[in-house]
């Protein structure tokens, strides 16, 4: 990855390297920093209502949760690939792994309608209870990072195309690759929260 | 880039499906209790190092930035384990 070198002598190269810029890690330890207050939010109202968060799994869909969470790790790895591939000069290569990505996105946000259209119909809202307001607004949140970070892809792709990024400089590449895998980061934490601890 | 590290990172993400496949078996078939909280918890630590190591390529980083994204993959899955063992004692702690 492209990648930033802090000068101070006293600590070796590698473990000095930066993938991306400081920016993107900025807006990457924010967001995980917001992550986490929803998680210690799960936790209070865990420990708080156990009856619900203890039942509340059992009503949602784990296809739905499994579907998703095998989406967003493949898409993570056409990131990956992506990246690697513009290391090789292949940027339409890069580019076609860049469109398998944004096709997992795509797929992720029709999943999580469908769902949220399911449980619409077995009665659950936000007003049901607890866990469901805290799954509503967890997954809802997320759904959102995955709107704009698939939006995000199309416009490295765009880059991509109109050749702005070389072998040697792909930063905003690289930069929405990190994005990408911290919201993949965020839902495997969701996952086993929500769908699958009882 | 070398052959052998797309092949691991291949390995990598075949390993992830397996390990959120097995978690949804736990979801649908295993009895909830602690053994099963613990699996879950180490499986999440388990992806959550693989995707920061190796996916965001954070293994020989700059040491503060890998320390704070490993530690997440520490601190939630202990906290799955400690909500699950002292649930009244944390709640007795948290009342406003």
């Amino acid at each position: 990855m492209n990648t930033i070198v802090f000068s101070s002598p006293s600590i070796p190269a590698r473990t000095r390297k930066i993938p991306g810029n400081m920016a993107i890690w900025a807006a990457i330890l924010a967001e995980m920093s917001e992550f986490a207050i929803m998680f210690i939010v799960y936790f209070l109202a865990k420990v708080h209502n156990p009856q619900v968060f203890s039942e509340g799994p059992t009503k949602l869909s784990t296809l739905a949760g499994t579907a998703n969470t095998l989406i967003m790790l493949t898409s993570s790895f056409f990131v990956v690939r992506a990246v690697i591939a513009m290391r090789q000069n292949k940027a339409d290569t890069s580019a076609r792994w860049l469109w398998a990505a944004v096709a997992c996105g795509a797929l992720y946000l029709i999943i999580k309608l469908f769902e949220y259209q399911w449980n619409t119909s077995q009665g659950l809202s936000t007003e049901t209870n607890i866990f469901y307001a805290v799954y509503y607004y967890v997954t809802f949140n997320h759904f959102l990072h995955v709107g704009w970070g698939t939006a995000a892809i199309i416009w490295v792709i765009y880059r991509l195309k109109t050749n702005i990024y070389t072998q040697e400089e792909h930063e905003g590449l690289i930069n929405i690759a990190l994005y990408w895998h911290m919201i993949d980061l965020a839902w495997i934490t969701i996952f086993p929260l929500l769908y699958v601890i009882r | 880039m070398h052959n052998s590290h797309i092949k691991l990172i291949n390995y990598l993400w075949v390993f992830l499906i397996l390990l959120t496949l097995f978690s949804a078996y736990m979801a649908e078939r295993a009895t909830p209790g602690l053994t099963s909280v613990c699996i879950m918890a180490i499986v999440l630590a388990i992806k959550g190092r693989i995707i920061v190591d190796y996916f965001m390529e954070l293994k020989e980083a700059h040491v503060i930035l890998r320390a704070l994204m490993r530690i997440y993959f520490y601190v939630i899955p202990a906290l799955i384990i400690l909500v699950y063992l002292f649930p009244e004692e944390i709640a007795k702690w948290t009342v406003l």
